[in-house]
């Protein structure tokens, strides 16, 4: 089994992983004036874009149901769980090609390179993750919403209802959901970092392909919104989906991730990480010729 | 295959610091990138082959220095790569037993964006140290390469020197039990150079393995026992320096002679003026055995010979013989005028012809390419007129077998040391 090797080869480079990964942490907070700041930042920006667009431009609203602090904080949370998606699968892409140095000249143990980046961007969502909790605790405790909803009215089962913010006891699933996330983008990363090196052509696909998974993906938008208008089929065949929604259920509503919802996830992450490590460490031996 | 498989010392494959066996390397070259995915996943071929090594059997015992060489594309960086495990083998098989630090070119294993420090600790990991033992080296390692405030800036930012300055004090500090070096240290400037060749002195008394590529066959010949000589892919040879050396200089000779010939056989670029009542018919250098040639021997003998024809008559035409280093540098023009005993050729008439011969005792130049200018001017006139004036008339090459000396030129001398002390005086001389 190519996780075993992977497992081994990792433990046996953790100082090497772990050089990358410090190096590309301060670059990004240390090298920069604003640092650390970048990472609340980055996503704050491009949640006011597009709730500018969504909200005000096409005048789209996500719930009569749910306060804006709410729809923010949701809305936050879906775009850096995302973002550590979209950062693993479009670095790896490119990372061997990039590190071709090193591959073609000396002998570099490969395979750390996307897990570098993956964990290099597990580290940015635990920051955002921080955050989401610090907005938790604000708009859940220290300043409650209140209830939009009008007395006596019953929402549609279909559309999302009021629920109070909650930190509760479903944190404790979030070291599963973080393990089954980052598995899942990472071996989407190893193979297309594969692809990439083979066939160069991949790394555009790839950009392209982010943005409209991206927007297929219930960030901006409830998942009741695209139900309504008959596309219940993205979601359901997305897995960036079901994590998002997992991920705003435990952590923002105290709701635990349903079992079959977890089994799905762990599913769809086996299957890309042993696709994604197979194909490398087929192909692996032969890098520093294709380079 | 016999020969090659005679190995060195003994040939046990236990005691071998590298050890391999038909070794091969085939390249694939695809005619479409697509076809590079399709071969992976399904083994298609639609590709072409290229072998970059065949065949090969080495049998490197620990301690040893063994250098390899060849013209180039002989396939010598493809066997280092596959003996230091960067590429893997077609065919065959290497083993290696330790450590192995390898430095095959510029810049090979660092991340342009970290800085020197950075880079020593990625290299320290790579090569699979702790963090323990990557402290204790880490400052030697700095003071080695003398990068001073460089070692903070990212490596991009390095010149060529620089870069061989890091890559040298890593690999060489690093303490591999196994050290591969592919000509990088040609880089360098000659102080760098000095501190290197010590180091790798160093290296190899302490009994490490140290295997290395290299043009400069006096290096070789200094620092080698075992020499490996590969042509096309293929060993030509191997056995002791002195004797794969020579057969090496005896190939790179009639290569120059060809590559050089080839050059002058088709029609000179450079400019030839001149009012052409005498004409050089024919330009040509000749060794010792005065056979024709375009290499010569820093320290042997040579002589220049020259064809000549008159056309019309011209009052004093003298012959003369520039010899320029290919960047343009003149280094030296005589005629046979500007003699101590000069000769006068005086009047020359139609159908007059003959031949200038110049001989020089010893070469005094260093390896290198250098070019002949024929200045062939007429002197009656109040400033000398040219007749027959070539640019580059011919293209040489110096090979400097020994390297006794460094520099530009050779300079014979004589030394002479004095000890004196309780025990007595004591003279020692070297005549050459």
């Amino acid at each position: 089994m190519e996780f075993v090797r992977l497992y081994h080869s990792l433990r046996r480079h953790a100082p090497l992983v772990k050089n990358f990964v410090e190096k590309d942490l301060k670059g990004r907070y240390i090298g920069s004036t604003a640092g650390f700041f970048w990472s609340l930042v980055n996503p704050l920006l491009s949640l006011a874009t597009y709730t500018f667009v969504f909200s005000f431009v096409l005048k789209s609203r996500w719930s009569d149901f749910q306060p804006d602090s709410e729809v923010v904080l949701m809305m936050y949370l879906g775009i850096v769980t995302w973002g550590c998606h979209a950062e693993i699968v479009s670095r790896c892409t490119g990372t061997l090609v990039e590190n071709g140095n090193l591959i073609k000249k000396i002998v570099f143990p490969s395979e750390i390179l996307p897990a570098y980046v993956s964990v290099s961007a597990l580290f940015n969502l635990l920051i955002g993750l921080g955050f989401v909790l610090l907005g938790t605790l604000v708009f859940g405790y220290a300043f409650p919403a209140a209830d939009p909803t009008p007395p006596g009215w019953i929402p549609e089962p279909s559309e999302p209802a009021f629920e109070p913010l909650r930190v509760g006891l479903s944190y404790l699933t979030l070291p599963l959901l973080l393990a089954l996330h980052v598995g899942f983008s990472a071996g989407l990363g190893y193979l297309l970092a594969t692809l990439n090196l083979l066939v160069r052509d991949v790394g555009h696909f790839t950009s392209a392909f982010i943005t409209i998974w991206m927007f297929g993906t219930p960030i901006f938008y409830p998942q009741s919104l695209v139900r309504e208008r008959g596309y219940g089929w993205v979601v359901d065949l997305n897995p960036m989906a079901w994590l998002v929604d997992a991920y705003r259920g435990a952590l923002l509503f105290g709701h635990f991730p349903s079992p079959l919802v977890l089994a799905k996830l762990a599913l769809v992450a086996f299957v890309s990480l042993w696709l994604g490590t197979r194909l490398f460490f087929k192909a692996r031996h032969r890098f520093a010729d294709f380079l | 295959m016999s020969t090659q498989n005679a190995g060195l010392a003994g040939g046990r494959e236990r005691s071998s610091a590298i050890y391999a066996e038909n070794l091969s390397k085939c390249y694939r070259i695809y005619r479409k990138p697509i076809h590079r995915l399709w071969d992976v996943l399904f083994q298609s071929r639609s590709y072409e082959e290229f072998w970059a090594v065949r065949n090969v059997y080495l049998d490197i015992p620990h301690g040893s220095t063994v250098g390899i060489i060849g013209e180039n594309g002989a396939g010598k960086s493809s066997l280092l790569k596959l003996l230091t495990g960067i590429t893997s083998p077609s065919t065959g098989r290497v083993e290696v037993q330790g450590r192995i630090a390898s430095l095959l070119e510029l810049g090979a294993g660092f991340h342009p964006e970290f800085t020197g420090r950075e880079n020593i600790r990625l290299n320290c990991a790579i090569l699979g140290m702790t963090p323990e033992e990557t402290a204790e080296r880490f400052q030697r390692i700095v003071d080695f390469s003398e990068l001073g405030d460089f070692i903070d800036r990212p490596v991009k930012t390095y010149s060529s020197g620089m870069y061989v300055r890091l890559g040298f004090s890593v690999a060489a500090t690093v303490d591999p039990d196994i050290l591969v070096i592919d000509e990088a240290l040609s880089v360098g400037d000659e102080h760098f150079r000095g501190k290197c060749t010590n180091r790798l002195n160093e290296i190899r008394e302490q009994g490490k393995t140290v295997v290395f590529v290299s043009h400069d066959i006096g290096a070789v010949k200094s620092m080698c026992k075992w020499v490996v000589l590969m042509d096309q892919g293929k060993v030509l040879e191997q056995g002791t320096a002195e004797q794969v050396t020579d057969t090496y200089l005896k190939r790179a000779k009639a290569r120059g002679n060809e590559r050089l010939s080839m050059v002058h056989r088709g029609k000179s670029e450079y400019p030839r003026w001149g009012t052409g009542e005498v004409e050089v018919t024919h330009f040509e250098m000749l060794d010792e055995q005065r056979a024709p040639t375009h290499v010569i021997q820093t320290g042997r003998p040579y002589s220049i010979r020259m064809q000549w024809k008159a056309h019309r008559e011209c009052a004093n035409p003298v012959f003369g013989v520039g010899l320029y280093r290919t960047d343009g540098t003149y280094l030296n023009g005589s005629n046979h005028q500007w003699r101590e005993q000069p000769i006068e050729l005086q009047r020359v008439v139609p159908g007059d012809a003959g031949e200038v011969e110049i001989f020089v005792e010893r070469m005094p130049l260093q390896h290198g390419p250098y070019y002949l200018t024929l200045f062939l001017y007429d002197h009656s006139k109040p400033a000398p007129t040219a007749i027959d004036h070539r640019e580059h008339v011919l293209t040489f090459e110096v090979l400097d077998v020994d390297r006794a000396q460094h520099g530009l030129i050779q300079v014979p001398s004589r030394w002479k040391l004095t000890r004196r002390g309780p025990s007595g005086t004591s003279e020692l001389e070297s005549a050459r």
